[in-house]
Order: C-alpha cells, then structure tokens, then sequence
C-alpha cells in the first residue's frame, strides 16, 4: 500500500489471535513464561487460561502501521500501555490515525481493541517518516 | 518489600546478537507478518535495502539478552511472580538487516515505589556493527506488593 500520509488519514486493519499464536511467538520471541503457553498455569493465577504476549499485540500494531504506510522502514516510534489481556481466539482492531505532522515526520494516535470493543492497548501512539 | 531505589542508574553487561535471515523469517511469522521485505529474499535484494530487513519490533530479541539478567538479577530480587509488563516504548533508528552484528546494554532509568505496587523502567540501547543506534527501547514493568 502506497498511502498518503497527511493529517486525517485514517486506516483500520484486523488480526486474529489464532489458538497456537502464543506458542508460536514463544518460540519466535524467547517469550516462554507459563502464563503464554501453560493452560493450567494460567487458569492457576486466575487469567483464565494463556494470555498473549504483550509485545505480540505491540508487533500486530506495528504490522498494521508499516502495511500502511507501505514500508517497513518508515516507523520510527510506538509506544503503549498494555491495558487489559489478549486471550487466543480473541480479534485485535486496530484503528489509526494522524492527528500530526511535524516536516517529514507524521504521527499517529491509535485505538487497540479485542472483538467486544475493550482497548486491550492505550496511549498507542506511533511516528513514521 | 518495596525494590530498592538506590538501583536507578545500575547497568548490565553488553550483549552481541547477530541477525540471520533464518531468525528474521521465523520471527515475522510469529507476528503473522510475512511482508516480503522480511520473507522473500529475491523481493529484498531488489527493495531500496538491498536485503532481508527485520520487522522493527524484531528488537525484542536482542533486548531479550539484557532483560534476562535484570529479571535474574539476584540483588535486584525482583519478585517475578507479581511482574507484569507496564508498557513498552521503540524509537527506531537504523532499520535491522540480516548480517547485522547487534550490540545490546541495559540501564534501569527509574524505580517508582507505591502503596501496591512497584514500577520499574529498563532502557534498552542497540547499535550496529557499524556503531550506528538502531534501537533505544524503554521496558516498564510493574510488580505488585
């Protein structure tokens, strides 16, 4: 996608926590703690079962914005809060847009939510150039 | 027990990390992003890189080297079970390629005490084999009391 950056641009882009994503991103990321890939270790600690890695939903996001923005190379910035579980199964939305543009630099404000609408991420902002 | 602020400031051992187009391609399926930029390496050698490039938040792998000591960090004694990760911050500089050699320090920037919980933020800095900054990555986590 070769997409026109300038202020209120909008996109919007989807992802689904398929039932062995955590487990894959534990073998991608090193990110092997219990409450990823552990069942039982996760409905233990009361989360119900395995969660997902937070920086897994991160790289979906960032996924989001450089198919946007039509190369990789262009996000310079991301930043969150990681504000409430993804479990397998569940859709991560994302929706972003520019809300400024600084010389070559443009950022965006983006809203993370699971398929009920609950922003699994905040204060999501992110800067490409 | 609270973690002790007198922490700010201590660093960890660097750590070098180098990228292979394998490591790449494996990673980006585990984000289910298979751009060709990451995957293909005919598309890649023609793209303005000139080879297989990184996703940008492949800079977990070569912080991951300096997270783990300050997770295992005896006389920091983080408490492990009641750690969660807060929130998380990547300023990109140079784009990460396969061949690249990454060289990773970790510095704890901020211990915040509270009623319940414990925060913590860990600055993570890579350079290139070139000395060029790729990644300034800013991990914070909070420990429940």
């Amino acid at each position: 996608m070769n997409t026109k950056i300038e202020k209120g641009a909008t996109y919007s882009a989807k992802e689904e926590v398929d039932k062995y994503r955590a487990i894959y991103y534990a073998g991608a990321s090193g990110d092997f703690n219990p409450i990823h890939i552990d069942p039982e270790f996760g409905k233990a600690v009361g989360l119900g079962g395995v969660i997902l890695q937070g920086l897994c939903t991160l790289g979906f996001v960032a996924k989001s914005v450089t198919d946007w923005a039509g190369d990789p190379g262009k996000l310079k910035r991301i930043k969150c809060r990681f504000a409430a579980p993804v479990l397998l199964g569940n859709t991560v939305n994302t929706a972003g847009e520019v809300v400024e543009i600084n010389g070559a630099r443009a950022k965006l404000a983006l809203k993370v939510t699971n398929q009920d609408g609950v922003e699994v991420l905040k204060g999501v902002e992110a800067e490409v150039e | 027990m609270s973690i002790d602020t007198k922490f700010i400031g201590k660093s960890y051992p660097t750590k070098t990390y180098d990228v292979s187009k394998d490591k790449i391609a494996e990673f980006a399926h585990g984000i289910k992003n298979p751009d060709p930029h990451f995957v293909d390496e005919e598309f890649a050698k023609k793209s303005k890189y000139g080879r297989v490039i990184a996703p940008p938040t492949f800079a977990v792998i070569f912080g991951a080297q300096v997270i783990g000591p300050l997770f295992f960090d005896a006389e920091l004694n983080l408490n492990m079970w009641m750690l969660v990760h807060g929130e998380q911050e990547f300023e990109f500089m140079e784009v990460v390629k396969a061949g690249d050699s990454i060289t990773t320090s970790g510095r704890i920037v901020n211990i915040v005490n509270k009623e319940k919980l414990d925060v913590i933020s860990y600055e993570v800095c890579s350079k290139n084999q070139h000395g060029k900054d790729v990644c300034r990555g800013l991990y914070t986590f909070v420990v429940r009391k």
